[in-house]
């Protein structure tokens, strides 16, 4: 008989059950292996947090579900690294949760962070505990470059990964088709002082004054001010016929709205920093029509073998994923992957062994075969344009739907 | 664009920064001149004055710039708005200062500023948690009317902005000036003591500096999101503080001083981004000010501060 407390129980039972999800499966003697989930959930990149979160939440939903790795579970732990003084990702921040997670022992790699500033805040203490790290968006090439190994591995051992390539390619690449395919003789050259911002567009600078692109000047901009016109103006009166902009979302829509009044006929572009439903819903239609951007990762959304995850992606979050999602999903697999060759091994699952597994993982995932070299960085150096061009019938603030795919932006 | 070309269009950028600077100093003049007080959360007043101009716009049914209106439709919906933000930014001024500074007014030392400093993070963060930390696309109805002077162009926002200012100071000095409440302002302003005892009500004149400058940086806030089609939680901290020196340049406490440096702190902003570059325009305005402040120590037109009794 189904007495008023039992049946407080079972629907208190149901209610946690479909609450934790996850959690709710660990049950029984499987042994709980935590990953760290450090993102920049809220200020101005927290959508693309989210779609990143659900990715690799996904991902391990699914081995959990199938059991893939024996006699184990995971379960996510969520790091915030953006602050309100910051208004968006905080260096500072992810050094703080880089130590909160090297001292819980239960976390055994980490799927993040977003931003390169907050990658090279975080990779030398990850280093010293020995806990992986696989970004599926952070682009800055420093962090994986040998040239820097005493800086951002002091521990020795590459401990960040990537599912994405670096803007050592990003930039570049960009640059070749600012001069292959748009055939652009004068550029001037913007970027937000960030880490990610500085090192694409010194990246970029390089490579165009290789082409043989006249580059008109080069300035910084400060993302809390509000008034980047007389930059602009100057950019007008040295009849630039396009810029690059280095940077994110912050000072990226005002760059876009003010560029549009001022220098409405200069071809722009930019990073995967300005990619994404902030630089759509802030900038807004005019303003950001005939951006370029690009993506770090070969163009994955409209790949039609992935229609099918596409859609369990949409009827879960009622949303739209990005590529970003599906490398953090991939990066994910990689992870489950490599715990699970450990566990068919009879290994014990610890931090050194997974960063080991990982180092030499060749893992078939949602994106293809995912493969690190020795400093941790993706094989693949796919890096794809894209522009920006209003499409009525479809939801403005969809950015697989708003920004079209132009192609792969040819390899320097 | 030739040189002068662009001497121009860079004067004209920099009166429209200057302009709003320069709405935004009055607040934090009119509160020193009186209480000697320099009110922090004057940065974020001016913050929630763009969100509410923000709701007001969209109430009247304008999404981002795709809606241009022009004529009468054009004159009322802005009359309205600045009105009501406006009244709504003066009166978060005046309750601030009925509820939590009123309290501490005979409290000595840094207790009242650090109260102020308090007061902002809450209205940041009150705005962080409601609208979200991304940056907002601020609806505007302005027709793209645009005016060529040789390579220049001028805008009407840009207009707009100047005949508000303009009408807005030039309303605050005849206030000062001429009326009866002005008078008392200057009353307690030079000697708070004295003016009492003349009869001024100066908890009255207090609440009205406050909503003054409340109102001033409401319209300031309005004028910001019709300037850049955008928002964001954010916008107050450096506006405020070049705000805040435009008042110290010109002389704090000084209402005029307040509108001359605010003039001249946008016109800097804009010429040092463009003849050296945007990444030293703060360098190069902060130098301005201590090197103005090493040899007139009480700013262009002289500070006026109360009189300590």
């Amino acid at each position: 008989m189904l007495t008023r407390r039992s049946a407080f129980k079972a629907a208190a039972g149901v209610a946690a059950a479909s609450a934790f999800g996850t959690e709710a499966m660990a049950q029984g003697a499987d042994k709980v292996i935590k990953v760290g989930l450090n993102l920049s959930y809220t200020g101005a990149d927290a959508l693309g947090a989210q779609r990143i979160a659900n990715g690799a939440q996904m991902a391990f939903d699914s081995a959990n579900a199938r059991k893939l790795v024996k006699g184990h579970v995971f379960r996510i732990e969520k790091f915030d690294d953006a602050t309100a003084t910051a208004g968006q990702y905080d260096p500072a921040q992810g050094a703080i949760n880089a130590r909160k997670m090297v001292s819980d022992k239960a976390i055994m790699a980490a799927i993040g962070p977003m931003m390169s500033g907050v990658g090279k805040a975080m990779s030398p203490i990850l280093s010293s505990g020995n806990l992986p790290i696989i970004t599926p968006s952070a682009t800055n090439p420093d962090i994986t470059d040998p040239k820097f190994a005493s800086q951002y591995r002091p521990g020795g051992k590459a401990v960040f990964f990537r599912t994405v390539t670096t803007d050592a390619f990003q930039g570049p690449n960009m640059a070749n088709y600012f001069a292959d395919v748009l055939k652009v003789k004068t550029i001037y050259i913007l970027d937000d002082s960030g880490a990610f911002g500085v090192g694409i567009a010194d990246a970029f600078e390089g490579q165009a004054k290789k082409k043989g692109i006249t580059v008109l000047g080069r300035d910084r901009l400060d993302p809390k001010a509000a008034d980047y016109a007389s930059v602009l103006t100057k950019i007008k009166s040295l009849n630039a016929q396009a810029i690059y902009y280095g940077g994110v979302t912050l000072a990226g829509v005002k760059v876009a709205k003010q560029a549009y009044d001022i220098i409405p006929n200069a071809i722009k572009g930019g990073g995967d920093g300005i990619w994404g439903t902030d630089f759509l819903t802030a900038g807004g239609f005019p303003a950001v029509e005939g951006w370029y951007a690009t993506q770090a990762s070969p163009e994955l959304v409209g790949d039609p073998k992935l229609a099918g995850w596409n859609k369990l992606y949409a009827e879960r979050f009622k949303s739209q994923p990005d590529n970003y999602t599906i490398t953090a999903h991939a990066g994910a697999e990689a992870i489950i992957e490599a715990a699970r060759t450990l566990v068919a091994a009879n290994k014990a699952v610890t931090r050194e062994a997974l960063r080991d597994a990982l180092q030499s993982v060749k893992v078939n995932t949602i994106m293809g075969t995912v493969e690190f070299d020795a400093n941790g960085d993706i094989k693949s150096k796919v890096v794809s344009v894209y522009q920006i061009k209003k499409d009525d019938t479809k939801k403005l603030d969809d950015p697989s739907a708003q920004y079209k795919y132009v192609g792969v932006a040819p390899e320097a | 664009m030739t040189f002068t070309d662009l001497l121009l269009q860079q004067a004209i950028n920099g009166l429209s920064l200057g302009a709003m600077y320069a709405l935004l100093a009055l607040g934090f003049t009119l509160v020193y001149g009186i209480l000697e007080l320099i009110n922090f959360s004057h940065f974020n007043v001016f913050m929630v004055g763009s969100f509410v101009g923000l709701y007001i716009l969209e109430a009247f049914g304008i999404q981002g710039q795709l809606t241009v209106l022009s004529g009468l439709p054009l004159i009322g919906v802005l009359a309205v708005t600045f009105a009501g933000v406006m009244l709504f930014c003066g009166g978060l001024g005046a309750g601030i200062e009925r509820l939590l500074l009123r309290p501490l007014r005979q409290v000595r030392g840094p207790a009242p500023m650090i109260t102020t400093i308090g007061i902002s993070y809450i209205l940041f963060n009150i705005v962080i948690l409601t609208q979200g930390a991304d940056s907002k696309n601020f609806p505007n109805p302005l027709p793209p009317t645009e005016w060529h002077i040789g390579g220049a162009e001028l805008k009407l926002r840009e207009v707009l902005i100047w005949v508000v200012a303009l009408l807005l100071m030039g309303g605050l000095t005849y206030f000062a000036g001429y009326t009866k409440l002005g008078k008392a302002m200057r009353a307690t302003a030079q000697d708070p003591e004295a003016a009492r005892m003349m009869g001024v009500d100066v908890d009255r004149v207090i609440s009205v500096a406050f909503f003054l400058g409340g109102a001033m940086a409401g319209a300031g806030g309005l004028i910001f999101g019709l300037y850049y089609n955008f928002t964001s939680f954010i916008i107050g901290f450096k506006t405020g503080l070049f705000a805040f020196t435009a008042a110290v340049l010109g002389g704090i406490g000084n209402v005029p001083g307040a509108m001359i440096g605010g003039i001249l702190i946008g016109l800097i902003e804009a010429m040092s981004s463009a003849f050296i570059a945007n990444a030293w325009a703060d360098v190069i305005i902060f130098s301005i000010l201590v090197l103005v402040l090493v040899f007139m120590p009480s700013g262009l037109l002289g500070r006026v501060a109360p009189n300590k009794s």
